[in-house]
């Protein structure tokens, strides 16, 4: 017991000894993520940037607040709903200030701190840097910068808010960045049906349906959209025919080799039924003519990965329990997470 | 069970005694050191806006914006070993007077013969998120469609360049791959001594970009704005363009 004593009064004075020497107002409260233990480990470095309370509300109220925006419409909850997983439901292509609109389909958010890369072509290579993309781009909330944090840093509640979260006032690209990475931290969606029976919850199990939807899943999808995050995060082109009125050549444009050609980044199929139009450009709307175009769709000339080069066959009866199990991939508690929900900014 | 607790408890009792130690004392032996740049075009100091200068084919251009960034500066000591000054990155601006006179801190004190230092920002703070200071991606250095800093920047105009509006945009980035556009550079500075000298001059010739070994034909070339061969030609050519000019208290 002494000797714990001891060590505790050691620890103590060595923090002590090394503290900064600035220390007014309260320290942020931290805060836990509860995260499956099925699922492989987290890639954002949450060391550097360590969630606290104060800075996840901080992201949640910047992820929800449309003065981002050029013009004051558009924020980033405009075209990341919730009830459709935080896409755009309904939506092709992405919109944005001015009645603009962009050559891509809106993804869902959920699970970010397990991807390596974003955007459709993995253009952008940390979740801090994401938030960068919408605000300054022309066709999504198409604002300046420097714009953005002069009028954050013009706001009371703003002010209060950094000074909780980050110990003052002060409005940098940074601190404004890793709060959106905070709460976008937070958008986790582990608690399927699909979810629960890998839990082994008693009493809940696929239905005959979902669990033939399962087994053809497994053996006709899983290698791209792999278990359980249902995406290896790779890019591949699955052979959709080259749309010219959008000219989007995938991952070549990043990465400048012919090889990448109409690739694109394998989406989840978490929450998938919640999530419609589909395809990078939202060309499908209705999840069976992606299962069509796995079925006879896939074109030769498009770059076509190997394993979906000669089409995915998929009878009809296939293609419906496909749907049933993907009905077990909806996460309502993630839909329903009042956490994260849009709150109505006033001041 | 008790032999380890009595260990830890050692330990934590020496950790106490060095605690207080966290505080920095090298103050003594460490000096700050200045390098202020001029830059120049073909010799000339160079002047934003109207003045024509011409390339190494003879085309004439002018000058709109030229900003860099400096990183990783290197010292060389006498005996040959290297100080590498960690962390301290430098956005270089011609139209902002102050970010041409760099302050580099902590440099041991000693005798030195060179110093060499990496045109760009390391691969490194180009995956690690959201940074501040010189880094802030606030100062347009940038790219957001696909993360990574702009190296460097020359933009201006020529009458034989072919775009629209004759201007020349040379964004140069990129730190992974064949044309990786990071350059380091080292400058044979004569010998100094730390803290009697603790001021570096040099110069950073603008035309060079156009020069060695990849002669640029504004004609061919107007526009760089993506990670590239394009841009990595002229990283190649850029690492020649500065030169030590005096070494002084």
């Amino acid at each position: 017991m002494i000797r714990k004593f001891i060590y505790i009064v050691c620890i103590f004075f060595l923090v002590w000894a090394c503290r900064k020497s600035d220390q007014g107002g309260s320290a942020p409260v931290p805060y836990t993520l509860q995260l499956p233990d099925y699922f492989p480990a987290t890639v954002y470095d949450m060391s550097q940037n360590p969630l606290t309370r104060e800075g996840i509300a901080l992201g949640r109220r910047l992820f929800y607040d449309p003065r981002l925006s050029r013009d004051s419409t558009v924020s980033c909850g405009f075209c990341h709903q919730q009830f459709a997983a935080f896409s755009h439901y309904d939506h092709p292509l992405s919109h944005g200030v001015g009645n603009n609109t962009g050559t891509r389909t809106v993804p869902g958010l959920f699970n970010l701190i397990y991807q390596k890369d974003f955007m459709w072509d993995g253009g952008v290579n940390n979740l801090e840097i994401q938030p960068l993309t919408p605000l300054t781009d022309p066709n999504e909330m198409g604002e300046d910068l420097q714009n953005v944090i002069n009028k954050i840093q013009s706001n009371a509640q703003y002010r209060g808010m950094y000074k909780a979260a980050f110990g003052t006032t002060e409005v940098t690209t940074q601190r404004t960045f890793r709060a959106l990475a905070q709460f976008m931290a937070t958008m986790n969606s582990f608690e399927s049906k699909y979810d629960s029976i890998m839990r082994k919850v008693q009493g809940v199990a696929f239905t005959t349906e979902e669990a033939s939807g399962y087994a053809t899943f497994q053996a006709k999808c899983a290698s791209c959209h792999k278990e359980p995050l249902f995406t290896d995060g790779s890019f591949r082109s699955n052979g959709l025919p080259y749309n010219p009125a959008l000219n989007d050549v995938g991952r070549m444009r990043i990465t400048n080799s012919t090889g990448d050609y109409l690739k694109f980044k394998v989406p989840s199929l978490r929450n998938i039924l919640r999530s419609q139009p589909y395809m990078h450009d939202g060309r499908f709307y209705d999840i069976f003519r992606v299962f069509e175009h796995y079925n006879k769709g896939v074109e030769a000339g498009a770059n076509p990965d190997p394993l979906v080069k000669s089409g995915i066959p998929l009878s009809a009866k296939e293609q419906r329990e496909l749907y049933f199990f993907f009905m077990t991939l909806t996460d309502m508690n993630f839909i329903n997470n009042k956490e994260i929900s849009e709150i109505l900014i006033e001041d | 069970m008790t032999q380890p607790v009595n260990r830890y408890c050692l330990i934590m009792l020496l950790l106490l005694i060095w605690g207080p130690g966290c505080q920095k004392d090298e103050e003594t032996t460490r000096s700050t050191i200045t390098v202020s740049i001029q830059h120049k075009v073909n010799q000339a100091p160079l002047a934003l806006a109207n003045t024509s200068y011409t390339n190494a084919l003879g085309q004439p251009f002018t000058v709109t914006a030229f900003k860099y960034y400096l990183s990783n500066f290197t010292f060389t000591r006498a005996d040959g070993s290297r100080v590498r000054i960690n962390g301290q990155y430098y956005f270089v601006d011609e139209a902002v007077p102050e970010s041409k006179k760099l302050t580099i801190a902590n440099v041991p004190f000693g005798d030195y013969t060179g110093m060499s230092f990496t045109i760009g920002v390391d691969s490194i703070r180009n995956v690690s998120g959201a940074q501040t200071g010189a880094l802030d991606p606030l100062s347009g250095m940038f790219w957001s469609w696909n993360s990574g800093y702009i190296m460097a920047k020359f933009e201006g105009t020529s009458k034989v360049s072919t775009a629209a509006d004759t201007s020349l945009v040379f964004h140069v980035g990129g730190f992974k791959g064949e044309y990786n556009s990071l350059q380091t550079v080292a400058l044979n500075t004569g010998s100094f001594k730390v803290p009697d000298n603790t001021h570096i001059a040099l110069t950073a010739d603008v035309a060079t970009w156009f020069n060695t070994p990849n002669p640029i034909s504004f004609i061919t070339i107007n526009k760089v704005h993506t990670p590239g061969i394009d841009g990595y030609k002229f990283s190649q050519n850029y690492s020649n363009m500065f030169t030590s000019v005096a070494v002084s208290e």
